[in-house]
């Protein structure tokens, strides 16, 4: 899996990184995630930067504005979080105990990659919720959500099949959309107060 | 402290005779900038999560602020400070066949180029290991007092601030398979640091502040 190689002192400089180069690494990222096609970027190159701006992203817009301080949006921030943490780390856990071939991160970083369609999803709901509300309202809102449900896990297939073995593909699979569903139906049934 | 430690231009050798300390300028803190954000970073997130309930009610508002400077120091921990101030580096790396290696890398003491001096390889390692146990504490806090929607975010401190501190240690031991070792070695060089004959040649403010902590 992972071992540890060590070139003490063979590098004679280890210089510092540039932050130009890791936020353009996530740009790249993203933009594979909306124009998903067979590529290994994600994969090689995996960084967790663009998942937890997601994650927060998500959990901050799915916060319900409450008179009440006691419940100040805490307990559905943390839960948001948690959700999308936890259950990338159990698909992970599923899909390395099936057999696949690929590492932990890298299948975290995919995973939290292609949340970002449903991200985008949360933005146009919460602007459509401005409007009267209604059933043509949940309409639009639920189209737009399975869309990007739908994107999302085209994207996150893309990426992660491969490293299957052809027998267990559903398997894999199967989790993947479970948890892009709870997100989605998160973002659906989402009214703020 | 910093400011007392920069200010300082008295003619003292930290380690006590090594030539290479004398080809250079002799000031305590070479990196003064990447060292004050190694701190800062590390110390604001402590603070703000601890006084978080004095600036804002708003619970995403703390989470959020304490987030993201726990990841800016994450970031310029692994990618900066730890290569200007201790010469060692950690990183992960995919080949071509897929497979994930974990690589750490430790800078050759070379006469060309100045290394960091004791004091901030001293702040650097001391801050590296005190944050995550602060933040292990933090969590039985938030356990015991059932807090329990402030976990998540110590969690995420804890793991972001241990990534780093395992990270480096590897670095450190190299090839050295024994822990034991390489902690004996740190606290005798790092932390208590043994005086040496030479040490009473030069006695100076500087002697007397590293003996104070």
């Amino acid at each position: 899996m992972a071992k540890a190689v060590e070139s003490s002192g063979e590098l004679g400089t280890t210089s510092p990184r540039p932050l130009m180069r890791d936020l353009k690494a996530v740009g790249k990222k993203f933009m594979h995630v909306l124009y998903p096609r067979k590529s290994n970027t994600l994969l090689r190159d995996w960084d967790l930067w663009g998942p937890l701006i997601l994650c927060v992203t998500l959990a901050l817009m799915l916060q319900r504005s409450s008179v009440d301080s006691e419940q100040d949006g805490g307990p559905q921030f943390a839960e948001v979080f948690v959700i999308i943490w936890f259950g990338a780390v159990t698909i992970t856990v599923n899909s390395k105990l099936l057999g696949g071939n690929i590492s932990f991160f890298q299948s975290l970083c995919v995973l939290g990659y292609c949340i970002l369609p449903l991200t985008v999803a949360m933005l146009v709901c919460r602007l459509v919720l401005l409007a009267e509300q209604g059933p043509i309202n949940f309409m639009v809102r639920l189209f737009v959500v399975i869309v990007m449900f739908a994107w999302s896990i085209v994207a996150s297939t893309a990426f992660l099949a491969d490293s299957q073995p052809p027998n267990r593909k559903a398997l894999a699979i199967y989790p993947v959309f479970l948890f892009y569903f709870v997100i989605s139906w998160m973002i659906l049934t989402f009214t703020p107060q | 402290m910093k400011q007392a430690l920069v200010d300082d231009t008295e003619d003292v050798s930290l380690d006590f005779g090594s030539e290479e300390e004398l080809a250079f300028p002799k000031a305590k803190i070479r990196h003064p900038l990447a060292t004050f954000f190694h701190l800062f970073f590390r110390v604001s997130a402590t603070v703000t999560y601890v006084c978080c309930d004095w600036f804002s009610r708003s619970f995403g508002g703390c989470f959020v602020t304490v987030l993201l400077l726990l990841s800016c120091d994450f970031w310029s921990v692994k990618n900066v400070t730890g290569s200007l101030l201790v010469g060692l580096r950690w990183r992960n790396q995919i080949d071509e066949d897929g497979k994930s290696h974990w690589i750490f890398e430790a800078r050759k003491v070379s006469p060309h180029r100045p290394t960091a001096t004791e004091a901030e390889v001293r702040i650097f390692w001391l801050s590296l290991i005190i944050c995550p146990v602060i933040w292990i504490v933090f969590f039985f806090g938030t356990l015991f007092s059932l807090k329990l929607k402030w976990l998540a975010l110590v969690t995420a401190g804890i793991s972001l601030q241990a990534a780093n501190l395992y990270g480096y240690v590897l670095c450190k031991m190299g090839g050295e398979r024994d822990i034991s070792k390489v902690t004996a070695g740190f606290l005798s060089h790092t932390v208590l640091p043994t005086a040496s004959p030479r040490d009473f040649q030069k006695p100076g403010p500087a002697g007397l502040e590293m003996h104070k902590h």
